[in-house]
């Protein structure tokens, strides 16, 4: 039941160009009907909606519009497109195939958030849907959909694209707010929130690529009538990353509330044959892992959030029973060690002294009780952060020892075996010998 | 910005009723209820919390997560837990990842015994690590200046000294490099952190990670004994402790005064207090014979000034400037006058005494903290940190934090211009016809006129009107708001113009009697207020009280030695010379003077030339009794070493020459000479040392301080304004004296390096007219008024006029003759440079980088361009670090 609403014409040749996407209904009716309905009355269709953002924290769109300000000043629109999250690629694909149909989100969050300023930052190794969106975005000015006086309707709009440098942390909101203003991209403490004191100081909204690109499909249907698609609280559709042990890794666009077997299964195959599902990440590799007994679990927010973990950016890894759960847990902490910012001691030294412990578990320099320190300074981590950074190492890290840890101590056993074989055939290589 | 005024709040913390301001952040509430939540990176003097380091992680009722306490404000009715097992374990947390790369090599660490990062680990840390992974390692330690040594292993990632860089001095240096856990602190472009004020972050940094490179291995917590003081090495006067270790003052910290300092520091003020310790130091009494200047014993000198002096009554004149105290300078006014039958004593700026006492009026006094919380500042005719460092901190805290509106209003493209709502240049010599010209602008009359023979742009005076008329700032209709005018007393040396039209100006905008607002004067000399207030003025007594007649200004001192009608001269924390307008009639005065009797530090130029008696002075950490903050506190120094080798307090001296001289000043302790002082200063009323303890006591804000202040005479209105000589060929001559040209300076081994050369700054334009490019040598002036510098373009510089140092050992551009110089080149410099100079002066950063450039050395030994190129090179200036062998102590090799 794979609904088709932001993929609907995914596949038609030049939906990049503005003509194209013309053709299929962009920038029309909808478009003239959100810049023509009081701010306010836009702002309740999109709560109507009941859409939540889609970047990860699932937060309610409509309801971050209204926290903007009123009155005169300046205030900003930012797109967050700093894809960062390992498995995450939903929107690239949107941004290469179908970039007008952001740059209409934009056209109407900025309306919403009463924005004449809005910028796209894209992560810096999207250079080619970098150069898309320039494009499209030139064509779209030319078109005067962005500028001065949109449409008629007297709305200005200017619009850039904001390459970032390759650092995972400018996709947390306030970090991604300071790397656009130049400086280094390094989450800000919060209170104030982006909607009051966002970029250079003025109410900002922030949304992800979907999110924004979500919203012409509110304005058309009416936020009521989105809000029947999907289920209670997690309404709309969503697009899905599905990469790892699947046959047919890819995005889809799912209707929210679908069974998560259908999609791992249905959708992307599953894992080849003979081999099941031994654990997988719902929603990216910063969610709590769940196991192969969790794929009866509906895909939506509140069902995950019960399950104890996320949907987050929808990125869905699959990881079968070939696979080592030790290496999965030192591949997603190495990652985050990498990406940590340093700015906050938890995640800094938390991530480094994690990836540290889980590398002895390999060499077989680990006992069991190291596992107990694992679990003890994820828990550490956890909440205790300046953001979330910290959080997406020790969530799924923390989940995989608590819920894998009789495979953790087999793994230190015989790890610490073969490393005291190897040592004693380095000292002794007449054992070796008669071994 | 106005003050806000907080509103009182009550908050529970572990089950008690504190009362606190509301907004106030959680931490600072918490003191109020004796609870302590450890910090790390919570400093509210560098600016809005960052909640860094989660140390201080606490649980707020009605939140679901643990909240750090440096970053929430306390409301009404808040409850707040830091003793419960969730904070508690969260605490210990932080504890033990911040020691996971922590070396914990306390045993040799300069930090140990008075370190946050100890304390907090013993008070709120699990006491054991379950760390046994091999740490993260940096070369260390390294120089980060030649100032300040950095042990990156040991850093704690707390941002305290990048956020300094970045958000208090904003010279922009100290960024961080890399990220995560290999985060690391250093400059931007790797060069060494050079800037006025970078000592501070050795204080900010709660580990050993930043240590200062001349107290390395000194001395540990539990050898030292504090003290404090008053820093006398400028007029900021910043509170200050000292470090004592066996009678030798081995460092200086803050002693952090809002009204004063602000907690913060110059590097001057940090570590100059090595020339205390300097052999270049006089420490006995010195008496020239066969003429060159010996120690003797006290006895002799004394005797031989005595009687030199006694023979000459009625001749003798004195000068008295620099660090001395407001004792020292009442003393010697009662010397000379009462003992010496002679009125020829001045104050060593030697500007007219009607005007200081115009200008001193209580009345009319703005407050340091005021600078910051003004609606417009208007900075005129000073360059804040050259002439009163720490000044420049807070004008830069107000526009950032308060935005105050600054307006600068100078000859000499400022520092501040980048921070400044507006910048109105003026000619060297045109301060008359500005002042002038602004009030006329205020307050109706002919602009332009004026505006033309100050060379200042009459739109741009009109629209710095503009500005102080309606900075009101409220939104509303425009109105005249709070405005501080922060001047250079020198400006006062443009003519009788100036005064009255400042006078004009401080009426015209309502700053008399208004909190918030009025005039703040930089002095030229440390003391320069109190000296003037204690009596030690031309034609005042103590107190601004009316003199006898036959008073004799510095000018009158000079011309009646040259002339004969003096034949002795007392000279009392000053070289004329060195320190005064006019080097070259000073010269020859003292030179002609049959009996030049000095009460000084170091042999500078004028005093080793021309000096019979030379008395040792105390230094600031050896001194008691009072000095006068340019905004009238009156400040207490406190000896905190014994008086190095023969020195006797300034006190005890005058009274023992005057008694030789038959007149008892009745002075048989430094606290007596206080209580003299007082009664004999008016509006000193209610000043005992017990009243001013550690902070001081603002006279202008006392009421028997402000009744007792005498009416100053009105001030005759200027008849003429000075005219402008146009540059014809030659160019107008400015000059400025740099923080680092100073005495203390010069003989302070760690700051050595920092002692400035004499340059010339002009425009490119100017340059290119004369044919000269950056960095060629060149000479300024003619015959013996002249002096050789390096040229030094700069983008900001105003055509037709140049710039040179004065107060430097070599060649101070006071000897030239203006208002015009000639100037002709010579040979190229080797060191070559494009012909334009690459530094503009568009963005602050760079502005700074090129001031920077101008205080650093010119790279010219191999070893030196080395260190420019690398911070990793030990940039070691002689004598910072004790020795090679302890140089390489047990921490080096760690």
């Amino acid at each position: 039941m794979s609904q088709h609403l932001i993929f609907k014409d995914i596949d038609q040749p030049g939906l990049h160009t503005l003509d194209v996407f013309r053709s299929r209904g962009g920038y029309g009716d909808r478009l003239k009907r959100a810049l023509q309905m009081p701010r306010e009355a836009l702002v309740e269709e999109l709560k109507a909606s009941g859409l939540r953002g889609r970047g990860g924290a699932g937060f309610s769109m409509g309801m971050k519009a209204s926290f903007m300000p009123k009155g005169a000043m300046d205030k900003y629109l930012v797109c967050n497109a700093d894809e960062s999250e390992p498995g995450t690629f939903k929107d690239r694909e949107l941004m290469q195939k179908i970039p007008h149909l952001l740059i209409e989100g934009m056209i109407i969050g900025a309306y919403a958030a009463g924005a004449s300023r809005s910028f796209i930052f894209i992560r810096g190794e999207y250079a080619q849907q970098a150069d898309i969106l320039e494009a499209a975005i030139v064509e779209a000015k030319a078109a005067g959909l962005v500028g001065q006086n949109i449409l008629g309707t007297g709305f200005d709009l200017d619009m850039w694209v904001h390459r970032g440098a390759g650092a995972y942390i400018c996709g947390e909101e306030t970090a991604l707010l300071d790397a656009l203003e130049g400086k280094r991209g390094n989450p800000r403490l919060k209170p104030p929130f982006p909607a009051n004191q966002g970029l250079y100081q003025g109410p900002t909204l922030i949304n992800n690529v979907e999110t924004l690109a979500t919203t012409p499909f509110i304005v058309e249907m009416g936020g009521a009538e989105y809000a029947k698609i999907g289920v209670q609280n997690s309404s709309g559709t969503k697009l899905v990353s599905i990469s790892g042990h699947v046959e047919r890794p890819g995005n889809y666009e799912i209707e929210l509330g679908m069974s998560s077997r259908d999609i791992i299964y249905g959708l992307a195959g599953g894992p080849g044959e003979g081999r099941s599902v031994k654990l997988w990440f719902p929603g990216g590799s910063s969610s709590p892992v769940l196991t192969g007994d969790d794929l009866d679990l509906s895909y939506d927010f509140d069902t995950l959030a019960k399950a104890g973990t996320m949907l987050g950016s929808g990125a869905i890894i699959v990881v079968d029973d070939t696979t080592s759960v030790v290496d999965v847990a030192l591949k997603t902490a190495a990652f985050y060690k990498h990406e940590s910012c340093g700015k906050c001691t938890p995640c800094r030294e938390g991530t480094t002294w994690t990836v540290k412990m889980l590398q002895r578990i390999k060499s077989g320099e680990a006992t069991p009780m190291d596992l107990d320190i694992i679990a003890s300074v994820c828990e550490q981590i956890q909440g205790n952060c300046l953001c979330v950074l910290g959080d997406a190492m020790a969530m799924p890290v923390g989940s995989m020892v608590a819920k894998f840890r009789g495979e953790f101590e087999e793994y230190i056993e015989m790890a610490r075996a073969e490393s005291e074989a190897a040592l004693l055939a380095s000292i002794l290589p007449s054992v070796g010998a008669a071994a | 910005m106005p003050r806000p005024t907080p509103k009182s709040i009550t908050f529970s913390i572990d089950g008690r009723e504190v009362q606190a301001d509301e907004n106030m952040m959680l931490v600072d509430a918490a003191k109020l209820g004796d609870v302590e939540i450890p910090v790390f990176c919570y400093e509210p003097k560098i600016g809005a919390p960052v909640g860094a380091c989660r140390m201080c992680l606490v649980e707020i009722e009605g939140i679901p997560k643990l909240q750090t306490a440096c970053s929430t404000p306390v409301k009404d009715g808040m409850v707040v837990q830091t003793q419960t097992q969730r904070v508690k374990i969260a605490q210990e947390a932080v504890v033990e990842f911040l020691l996971v790369n922590h070396p914990l090599d306390c045993p040799v660490c300069d930090k140990g015994g008075e370190c946050p990062l100890q304390d907090i680990s013993f008070g709120w840390g699990g006491g054991k690590s379950r760390f046994i992974e091999p740490k993260r390692h940096f070369e260390k330690p390294l120089a980060l200046s030649p100032l300040i040594a950095i042990d990156r292993e040991r850093c704690i990632l707390c941002y305290r000294c990048v956020r300094f860089s970045q958000e208090v001095s904003e010279d922009y240096q100290l960024v961080l490099h890399e990220r995560g856990a290999a985060t690391y602190v250093g400059t931007f472009d790797s060069h060494p952190y050079v800037a006025p004020f970078s000592g501070n972050i050795i204080e900010l940094c709660p580990v050993g990670a930043l240590t200062s490179r001349p107290y390395r291995f000194r001395a540990r917590p539990w050898d030292i004994e504090g003290g404090g003081t008053i820093c006398t090495l400028c007029p900021s006067q910043c509170n200050v402790h000292l470090t004592v270790r066996d009678e030798r003052v081995l460092r200086v910290l803050d002693r952090e005064h809002p009204g004063v300092d602000d907690g913060w520091l110059c590097d001057k003020g940090r570590f100059a207090y090595q020339a205390i310790h300097a052999d270049e130091r006089i420490t006995a009494p010195m008496v020239r014979d066969g003429g060159v200047l010996r120690e003797v014993p006290w006895e002799r000198a004394l005797e031989e000034a005595a009687k030199a002096l006694g023979r000459m009554k009625g001749k003798v004149g004195a000068l008295v400037g620099g660090d001395s105290s407001n004792e020292e300078a009442f003393l010697v006014q009662r010397l000379v006058r009462e003992g010496l039958g002679s009125q020829a004593v001045d104050t060593a700026a030697g500007l007219p005494a009607d005007a200081l006492h115009a200008l001193a009026r209580p009345d009319l006094q703005a407050t340091v903290p005021d600078l910051e919380f003004a609606h417009t500042v208007l900075v005129l005719g000073t360059e804040p940190v050259d002439e009163m460092a720490i000044i420049d901190l807070r004008l830069r805290k107000g526009v950032r934090r308060n935005r105050v509106k600054l307006a600068v209003a100078t000859p000499r493209p400022s520092s501040l211009d980048p921070n400044a709502a507006l910048s109105v240049r003026y000619a060297p010599g045109g301060e008359a016809a500005f002042v002038t010209a602004l009030s006329a602008a205020l307050f109706g009359g002919e602009v332009d006129g004026p505006a033309r023979s100050a060379g200042a742009d009459a739109d741009a005076v009109r629209s710095l009107a503009e500005m102080l008329r309606t900075g009101g700032g409220d939104g509303g209709p425009p109105t005249p708001g709070d405005v501080v005018v922060l001047y250079g007393q020198n400006i006062l040396r443009g003519g009788p113009a100036v005064a009255p039209a400042l006078l004009k100006l401080a009426g015209g905008l309502n700053l008399a009697g208004r909190d918030g607002a009025g005039l703040l004067a930089v002095p030229q000399d440390t003391n320069g207020r109190g000296i003037a207030e204690s009596g030690a003025l031309a034609g005042r007594g103590p107190g601004y009280t009316p003199g006898a007649d036959g008073a004799r200004d510095a000018a009158g001192i000079a011309e009646g030695l040259q002339s004969g009608d003096l034949t002795a001269v007392l000279l009392v924390g000053t070289d004329p010379v060195r320190d005064s307008a006019s080097p070259v009639a000073w010269d020859a005065a003292l030179e002609k003077a049959s009996m030049v009797v000095a009460h000084a530090k170091y042999l500078t130029a004028g005093i080793a030339e021309h000096a019979n008696v030379v008395f040792p002075a105390e230094s600031y950490a050896e001194k008691e009794g009072t000095v006068t903050h340019p905004d009238g506190r009156v400040q207490r120094l406190r000896p905190a070493i014994g008086r190095q080798g023969s020195i006797r307090p300034g006190w005890q001296v005058l009274d023992d020459l005057a008694g030789r001289l038959g007149l008892d000043l009745g002075v048989l302790t430094g606290a007596m000479a206080t209580t003299q002082l007082v009664e004999a200063v008016p509006f000193y009323a209610g000043v005992t040392l017990d009243a001013l303890g550690g902070t001081g006591l603002r006279w202008p804000s006392t009421d028997p301080g402000v009744q007792a202040f005498p009416e100053p005479a009105d001030l005759p209105a200027a008849s003429e304004l000075p005219a402008l000589a146009s540059p014809n060929g030659e160019l107008r001559l400015g000059t400025y004296r740099s923080i680092w040209a100073s005495p203390e300076v010069e003989i302070s081994p760690a700051l050595k390096f920092l002692v400035p050369r004499q340059q010339i700054e002009m425009s490119p334009a100017d340059a290119e007219h004369l044919g000269l490019r950056h960095g060629e040598q060149v000479t300024v002036g003619e015959g013996r008024a002249s002096v050789s510098a390096t040229v030094h373009l700069r983008n900001a510089a105003p055509q037709g006029s140049v710039f040179l140092q004065t107060g430097i050992s070599d060649g101070s551009a006071n000897v030239l003759e203006g208002p015009l110089v000639p100037i002709q080149g010579r040979e190229l410099a080797a060191v070559g440079a494009p012909a334009t100079s690459e530094a503009s002066d568009a963005s602050n950063a760079s502005d700074r980088a090129s001031d920077t450039d101008t205080l650093a050395p010119e790279p010219q030994t191999p070893e030196e361009t080395h260190a420019h190129e690398s911070s990793q090179v030990d940039v070691t200036p002689e004598g910072t670090e004790p020795s090679p062998t302890e140089g390489a102590g047990p921490e080096d090799n760690a």
